[in-house]
């Protein structure tokens, strides 16, 4: 009898690993969970976990970023469609994590397919976090970056960064960043300079890592604008506009590279002059 | 005083030798050094993931242990017969039932002692700082594990299985966890009268009071008065449970 328990186990316990590969092979090596919340309001979480909120909040946190990252690495259609109630969960749990507001707002608020392009939702959860944290100016920075860099609304941006600036422990720049978008309306400079307080105050992770890709992106339109007004020139000297963006080095106008800052080659449309970050570049972003 | 003691030291070496205080001590231990693997996925929450996980692991298994051990430690010297020719000595019933209680307690002060130091081992391993604070948390989650025994013993010595007794005892736990809800029922239900709202909160355990956890865990301190409000709370209500228990165990015919 137990050399035949033996003799099934010898056999027996080689096949899991098999299977698994077998399985593996079949379906992908990795491969976005098939997402499930059976519980979508933080009050009715909060009710099963009495006296251990805090550990539940990390729990929600750490599948908030699994679900996060599962979705955008291996998910086709990339919908996020969990993302929201599971912040909402997990700010409900834990209303002092910090972290959750900020990291689930450039989650929800960044276009695919970095994000689930949803701003006025990660508007809504630095607004939620703001009101409950109220002595964070790092939640009303972000919650007026984004007004200015998501919803392109300046006044709204300067009142909030204003709000900011008054409390205790902000920075000093905050006050003259809102008083220059209130003078200017907001330009690309204002932009760079709040992705690049965002780059500094991130440690390394999704947070910089998307601050960094922010700046290439603005770094490449500076140089695409830069290029275009070289395409103007050019006409204007020439007496019309050059059919290929190589022509500016014949001209002997630009000796650089015609690429942006991913590598990528610039697109141009000789119809109207204007030179573009490429849709083929990660850095591409719908206008 | 010596007999309570020797009851009390007998209770900690029978408990001990108890399989399920190992197991749950292990699972504790486990959920706390979970925190360095579940820290690294967290993104810049480690340190507060391994507080939270550790804290909540002693609360939680120290109820447990404090439930199955403390259920068991009258009805099974009533099961067994062995608590008649104890009775037969020169030891009162009284004597026995503090001595058993002092016995639990003295098992629970030493694992939560363990799962302490496992979980300040965890964080040094992490490179964190020893935080002195979560004593804070720690202290308070004893005295509410001092409650569960109590109810534990009195609910092993009022029914009549262990099983009983043991939902009874985690009845109390759940329902003193809730005690917020009960506070505010009548904002969901209006219908109810303030007087059984009131009575309802003054008389259940209010275990929210030992719950420290989390502001610890964000570095908040925790008030020297607070906590010794919360020591008087404790005092008094094991007090009046182990009193009740005692009256019960004393009218209990054994025949």
């Amino acid at each position: 009898m137990t050399r035949r328990l033996a003799l099934l186990l010898l056999v027996l316990a080689p096949a899991i690993p098999w299977s698994q590969a077998q399985l593996d092979r079949h379906a992908g090596r990795y491969r976005a969970q098939e997402e499930v919340l059976y519980l979508w309001s933080g009050q009715q979480v909060k009710r099963l976990f009495p006296g251990f909120e805090g550990v539940g909040a990390d729990l929600y946190w750490l599948r908030t970023v699994q679900y996060f990252g599962g979705e955008r690495l291996f998910a086709r259609a990339k919908r996020f469609e969990l993302l929201r109630p599971l912040i909402d969960i997990t700010t409900t749990l834990d209303p002092r994590l910090e972290i959750a507001y900020r990291y689930g707002a450039v989650f929800l608020s960044e276009g695919p397919p970095v994000g689930a392009g949803r701003p006025l939702e990660g508007i809504e959860v630095l607004a939620e976090g703001a009101r409950r944290l109220p002595h964070s100016w790092r939640l009303r920075q972000d919650l007026g970056f984004f007004h200015y860099l998501f919803l392109s609304d300046a006044a709204r941006a300067a009142a909030i960064l204003d709000e900011a600036a008054a409390l205790p422990g902000a920075p000093f720049w905050l006050r003259t960043l809102a008083a220059d978008l209130l003078a200017r309306g907001g330009n690309r400079a204002d932009a760079r300079q709040m992705w690049k307080q965002m780059f500094d105050q991130a440690e390394e992770g999704i947070l910089k890592e998307n601050a960094r890709l922010r700046l290439r992106i603005l770094d490449s339109q500076d140089r695409a604008d830069y290029l275009t007004a070289l395409v103007a020139q050019l006409g204007r000297r020439v007496g019309r506009r050059p059919d290929r963006l190589d022509e500016l080095r014949t001209a002997g106008l630009w000796r650089g590279p015609l690429k942006d800052s991913e590598g990528v080659r610039f697109g141009y449309d000789a119809s109207s002059g204007r030179v573009s970050i490429s849709r083929e570049s990660p850095l591409w972003r719908p206008e | 005083m010596i007999r309570i003691l020797s009851v009390a030291a007998n209770t900690f070496r029978e408990t001990v030798r108890e399989r399920v205080l190992y197991n749950l001590v292990f699972f504790a231990l486990l959920m706390t050094l979970s925190g360095l693997l579940l820290g690294q996925l967290s993104i810049r929450q480690d340190e507060k993931i391994i507080k939270d996980l550790g804290l909540a692991a002693m609360d939680l298994f120290g109820t447990l242990i404090a439930v199955f051990i403390g259920v068991g430690l009258v009805s099974k010297e009533i099961e067994r017969r062995s608590l008649y020719p104890l009775l037969a000595k020169p030891l009162t019933r009284g004597e026995f039932f503090i001595g058993k209680f002092a016995g639990l307690v003295f098992t629970l002060f030493v694992n939560l002692g363990l799962m302490t130091a496992g979980l300040y081992v965890t964080l040094v391993a992490t490179g964190r700082r020893p935080d002195p604070l979560l004593l804070a948390a720690v202290y308070p989650i004893f005295l509410g594990l001092l409650l569960v025994v109590a109810f534990a013993m009195l609910f092993s010595t009022v029914s009549s299985s262990s099983a009983l007794a043991s939902v009874f005892t985690v009845g109390t736990v759940v329902a003193g966890r809730f005690t917020d809800v009960i506070r505010n029922m009548r904002e969901v239900a209006p219908g109810v009268p303030p007087w059984l709202v009131d009575g309802l909160y003054a008389i259940l355990p209010n275990f929210r009071n030992f719950d420290f956890k989390d502001r610890v865990a964000y570095g908040d301190p925790v008030g020297a008065g607070v906590l010794a409000w919360v020591t008087v709370y404790a005092a008094v209500y094991v007090t009046v449970v182990v009193a009740l228990g005692l009256a019960a165990f004393r009218s209990r015919d054994f025949q």
